[in-house]
């Protein structure tokens, strides 16, 4: 017999290929020849991820569905994917030097890195519960031994032994909520799920609602919604700076992607069962994300429970569910990649050997040390804050309107005064770096990659509050698909 | 049908009992060696079920492959002198266990008396080469190829990252 | 010169923000060149504006110098066969932008000029700020899609933020952390607002200020969406229990923040009111006004009493700004023609006036790095020009008739009457008298007396360019004393547009037009006699003969 895979299905996963195909490259050159695969394969992996951006720009306004349904390509997985493409890019390039600087092999890291964003680009794309499963155990898989990558270092050891344990923890949970849906309506297909939902009767099914419960723990883990957040601060600390900025950015794009595909297009029909619980779950992600985040005093745990926080506010376009709240997903996730990277970029230049400084205090009168890397670090935190000109403050009236066209105007208030106080300690980075003088004024060393990333960094988040329109056009498609 | 009444009865008893034996037993290395009789007799279980390829495989993974690990790691580990400080540190287990595994129990019986079998239908004429790892491979490697493709993928990863952390040091 | 006339609201918000940005890749060790670079935009830009002044039509209604181009593509919507998107860059002015875009052009060079000597440290950066603050200010003045005027809004904070922290005096980084959360607290609920508003409007989602305007928004509705802009707006002017930021930015910014601050970016408040406020919710601005109005008078005579207390100099000035704002918020909410163009006044002269003040404290603060009064005494026998200079700022301030405060608080203090109780408009007059107390207080504390302190007798006299930077600033003031009617004729029909928003059904007359110089100069006998026949609003005891009417 032959193997059954048509044309669209091959269109389907081609950029996934494409991305296999580096990584193997990448991984049996290390193999023959670490001395050239040590100079050359971060940007082998760089010209994969290129080439994955031109093949998803084929894609840009198409529609495929391939492998009976498991897989579709629609605008919003197109876009999703990019975000998470950038996101790998960006990484790469802060990585080249900071591998060198840590004295860690490289050939495992980029296949990994690789392998890695494969598994979020199918997870972006998957319509079926077990191949969600199977995207977010590959993503992860890579991501648990990418936080353990410097394996010298305890702290990143135990982050890597952290996330290990409580992401098995959550995949197992997903599987048996994947099992029970299946066990409630006899289908793993999104699309069918969506249909069996319309029979009479099935929506209060307990078998159902708990198979429901437990798929959205599982990804509610992965996005590091509260109360699953518990091992992000940790494990964002603790893993390598680049793999941090990779993982805080691409997984959650990918995660979101599969949240609001099987919540918002597959159990459209339970959305009254759903909606209270992420309006809750958004409430307090938002809410706990940023009052903790003031107490920090170490800026890759303060960024990490700003990623929390920030969570919480793409929840509130998952729980407004409405057309707006659809299109800002992708645009908010574009704009987080850019804002967020550039912020772990800058982060990575100024931690020393060894994951050291890393404190708030490190970054004293970084104005005066180095203008260029403080005003973009500002230039990040004021969007992040989602203050203009930024591309994080577009991000946010897009949230913002969704919100008040699904009427949820409780969590509208919660999303305003939970940036209210995020202002604050996003501001009070501004004012170690602006206002405090240097004890030393010692230059800071920028190597040339990292500012290359940052300088993208700076550049996107300018120009997505400048010309948003781009990415919106296109999105408006999304809602007209459905599935 | 007797036989195979016969045949299950057999089997549940030595998967109950070899189960008992792996919490009962001092000596891990016993224990490891009595999970592996319990994991043949679930796969003999199986069989009975018809779901050869089902058996074929837990005696491949679970009692080949997984087992050797274990036994491996235990006795690597010689954990022989440990057991006894291990015992009593969590002191509340000896209570709810028993107690979580009655209820458990009431449970079992409670979905047995309320007649919920009764709704399962009688067993239907098997299709041709049911069980078997014909269907089983078609299945894989036609409708669920990329989710086959996308294990090995994954597969791949353990590989490489469990060389990666285990390595020595360049 | 097409092109330029059809532009020139976007050429005078990005030109700046491209200078500053130039300004950027200058190498720092041409400071000379940096200045002057930057004074020199200043100048182009004040230059344009003036352009602007002489093509604006004064009798037109409506809006000028519109532009439009879409932005933001939301749930658009086909109108008339186009699509139109729901945020889009639309610019245009009235008669009350006109002027405040002038003063911010105005404002920006003199301040520019200002910080030659006071600002060594990262002078490039500092003018980087104050160039895109610019740009930023009159975004805000020219904005007519309330998202684009949020954008400004708050971009508007960045700057302003880095020039009080960054280049402020010792307790810096408070006042500067307090001025951004103050702002933001109203600004981010304002912007929640903008957004529930935007929905309302039964055509589809828009943020346009001229369709919203048209929309009928619920009574209760109204209510909530007033306070929630009103409170961004109060906290700007800022209104009475609001002010508390006021005095730390005021008194930690370096000069030029000082003059900007107090200048324009306290206008922005007023101007949100009338701008926002009055037109997208009539029923609520009549419902709230009575207190607005309350709070207005504490403002005008808490400020005085507080200001008279201050020993340090900047700090006074600062409350004093609290006073004269306080009289634009009951200009505005006596909800008439006078108070809205006495309000509108008082706007551009306390811009001045005010303005004045602040760069002649800098300029003392530079010779003895004290802002406290007691250190000073006497210092117009070493600087008499500059003593020249202070007097009329000062003089101004507390609203001397020929100078620019006056014809503003002279109206807004009708208006009041006219509006509302009496007892208000006496209250506000007293605010007056008492401004003229902790104005001469200061003056003689510090200018006149004999020299007592060595570090006094140290003084030296106005530079050239010190000189050039007040010169301009009192000749304005002067101009704007003698001539208000060159203000008041160009927004008259822009006050009265707004006043039409608010109470359809009352007719009403302008009170501009020409004769208006003449007749607030010759107040003793016939003041303010409308042009027009209608004698509706002007208070009747005002009026000759009023008692028969």
């Amino acid at each position: 017999m032959t193997i059954p895979v048509s044309a669209a299905d091959w269109i389907v996963i081609n950029t996934e290929l494409i991305l296999v195909g580096t990584a193997m490259i990448v991984l049996l050159l290390d193999a023959f020849n670490r001395r050239i695969s040590d100079r050359i394969s971060p940007w082998i992996t760089l010209v994969g991820v290129v080439g994955g951006l031109v093949s998803l720009g084929f894609l840009w306004g198409q529609e495929y569905t391939g492998f009976a349904g498991m897989l579709v390509i629609d605008s919003f997985s197109v876009l999703v994917k990019m975000a998470i493409l950038f996101g790998t890019g960006l990484a790469v390039l802060l990585s080249v030097d900071y591998l060198r600087r840590e004295e860690l092999a490289q050939g495992e890291y980029y296949g990994l890195l690789l392998l890695s964003t494969v598994g979020m680009l199918l997870l972006t794309s998957s319509a079926n519960l077990i191949m969600i499963f199977l995207s977010l155990e590959m993503l992860s898989i890579a991501l648990y031994v990418l936080t353990g990558y410097a394996r010298m270092r305890p702290r990143s050891q135990e982050a890597g032994m952290k996330y290990f344990l409580l992401g098995s923890f959550s995949a197992a949970i997903l599987v048996y909520g994947v099992a029970l849906i299946y066990g409630a309506l006899g289908t793993v297909d999104l699309a069918g799920v969506a249909e069996a939902l319309t029979a009479p009767g099935i929506l209060s099914n307990p078998v159902l609602l708990a198979g429901a419960g437990l798929v959205l723990v599982g990804l509610g883990f992965k996005v590091a919604a509260v109360p699953f957040q518990m091992w992000t601060p940790d494990v964002y600390e603790g893993a390598p700076s680049p793999v941090t900025a990779f993982m805080s950015v691409s997984t959650k794009a990918a995660a979101f992607a599969a949240l609001t595909r099987v919540l918002v297009f597959a159990f459209s029909d339970l959305s009254g069962v759903w909606m209270a619980v992420i309006w809750a779950i958004a409430a307090l992600t938002m809410i706990f994300g940023n009052l903790v985040a003031i107490a920090q005093n170490n800026i890759k745990r303060m960024l990490a429970y700003s990623s929390i926080a920030h969570a919480g506010y793409i929840l509130v376009a998952v729980a407004s569910a409405n057309q707006l709240g659809i299109q800002s997903i992708p645009f908010y996730l574009i704009a987080y990649t850019f804002m967020n990277i550039g912020a772990w970029a800058v982060v990575t230049v100024i931690t020393r050997k060894g994951e050291e400084g890393v404190g708030l205090s490190d970054y004293t009168g970084l104005f005066w040390r180095n203008p260029l890397l403080a005003v973009s670090m500002g230039l990040f935190m004021f969007s992040l804050a989602g203050i203009p000109p930024t591309a994080g403050f577009t991000a946010k009236i897009y949230l913002f309107m969704a919100a008040v066209n699904a009427n949820l105007i409780g969590l509208l208030i919660v999303a305003v005064v939970t940036t209210i106080i995020s202002a604050y300690f996003y501001l009070r980075v501004t004012v170690i770096m602006f206002m405090h003088r240097p004890s030393e004024v010692s230059a800071v060393h920028v190597p040339i990659a990292a500012y290359v990333a940052i300088i993208i960094a700076v550049v996107a988040t300018l120009w997505l509050f400048l010309f948003p329109n781009s990415t919106q056009a296109f999105t408006e498609a999304v809602w007209r698909m459905g599935l | 049908m007797i036989a195979e009444l016969v045949i299950f009865i057999i089997l549940g008893i030595v998967a109950v009992s070899s189960a008992f034996a792996v919490i009962l037993s001092k000596n891990p290395v016993y224990a490891v060696l009595f999970l592996v009789i319990n994991f043949f007799a679930l796969a003999m279980l199986y069989l009975v079920l018809s779901a050869q390829f089902v058996a074929f495989i837990q005696i491949l993974v679970y009692a080949g492959a997984i087992m050797v690990l274990f036994l491996f790691v235990v006795m690597l580990l010689n954990l022989t002198g440990a057991i006894e400080s291990l015992q009593d540190k969590l002191p509340a287990q000896r209570w709810l266990a028993p107690a979580l595994g009655m209820v458990l129990l009431v449970e079992i019986a409670v979905v047995f008396l309320s007649g919920f079998f009764a709704q399962v239908p009688e067993a239907s004429e098997l299709p041709e080469g049911f069980g078997t790892s014909a269907p089983v491979g078609m299945l894989l490697f036609s409708r669920y190829v990329l989710p086959f493709e996308v294990t090995s993928a994954v597969l791949l990863i353990a590989m490489v990252g469990s060389i990666v952390l285990a390595k020595r040091r360049p | 010169m097409d092109l330029i006339r059809n532009h020139i609201l976007s050429i005078l918000i990005f030109l700046p923000i491209a200078a500053g940005i130039a300004l950027v890749i200058v190498p720092r060790r041409y400071a000379v060149f940096i200045r002057w670079f930057a004074f020199i935009s200043g100048l182009v830009a004040f230059a344009l504006s003036i352009l602007l002044f002489l093509w604006f039509r004064s009798n037109m209604a409506g809006w000028q110098f519109e532009e439009f181009a879409p932005w933001i593509r939301v749930l658009p919507r086909v109108v008339e066969g186009e699509t139109r998107y729901a945020i889009n860059y639309h610019l245009g002015i009235d008669g009350i932008s006109l002027f405040l875009i002038m003063l911010t052009t105005f404002l920006t060079p003199v301040a520019i000029l200002a910080s030659w000597r006071g600002i060594t440290e990262r002078a490039r950066e500092f003018y980087v700020a104050l160039l895109l603050l610019e740009g930023a200010m009159i975004g805000v003045f020219s904005s007519l899609d309330l998202i684009l005027f949020y954008v400004f809004w708050d971009a508007m904070l960045i700057p302003m933020y880095f020039i009080i922290g960054v280049w402020g005096y010792e307790n810096r980084i408070y006042a500067s952390i307090k001025f951004f959360i103050y702002t933001l607290v109203g600004s981010l609920l304002m912007l929640a607002a903008i957004i529930y508003l935007g929905l309302q409007n039964p055509a589809g989602l828009t943020f346009d200020l001229t369709e919203l305007v048209a929309a009928d928004i619920a009574r209760s509705v109204q209510y909530w969406l007033f306070l929630a802009f009103g409170l961004a707006f109060a906290i700007k002017v800022p209104v009475f229990p609001l002010h508390t930021w006021l005095p730390d930015a005021h008194t930690e910014a370096p000069t030029a923040g000082s003059v900007i601050l107090a200048g324009i970016l306290l206008k922005m408040g007023a101007y949100g009111f009338l701008r926002f406020c009055l037109p997208l919710f009539p029923e609520a601005s009549v419902h709230f006004a009575p207190l607005m109005i309350v709070l207005g008078v504490i403002g005008i005579i808490y400020g005085a009493l507080v200001a008279y207390s201050q020993p340090d100099i900047k700090r006074l000035v600062a409350y004093s700004s609290v006073s004269h704002l306080g009289f634009v918020v009951l200009g505005i909410f006596a909800l008439n023609i006078q108070g809205i163009q006495g309000a509108l006044l008082i706007m551009i002269a306390h811009g001045l006036s005010t303005g004045a003040l602040f760069l002649i404290v800098g300029m003392m603060y530079e010779r003895r790095h004290t802002r406290l009064m007691s250190d000073y005494g006497g210092v117009w026998r070493r600087m008499p020009f500059f003593g020249a200079f202070f007097i009329i700022a000062a003089l101004a301030s507390l609203g001397l008739p020929g100078l620019a405060n006056f014809p503003g608080e002279f109206l807004v203090i009708l208006g009041t009457f006219a509006a509302a109780n009496w007892v208000y408009a006496l209250l506000a007059a007293s605010g007056v008298v008492f401004a003229a107390i902790y104005i001469l207080w200061l003056y003689g504390n510090v200018m006149q007396g004999p020299v007592e302190k060595p570090e006094v007798e140290a003084m030296r006299d106005l530079s050239v360019r010190e000189a050039f930077v007040l010169a301009p600033v009192v000749i304005f003031i002067v101009l704007l004393g003698v001539f208000p009617g060159v203000v008041l004729d160009r927004t008259a029909v822009s006050s009265e547009a707004i006043l039409e928003q608010v109470r359809p059904d009352e007719s009403r007359t302008s009170l501009g037009r020409g004769a208006w110089a003449i007749e607030v100069r010759g107040i003793g006998t016939h003041a303010l006699r409308p042009k027009t026949d209608s004698p509706q609003p002007v208070p009747h005891f005002l009026v000759e003969g009023g008692e028969e009417q």
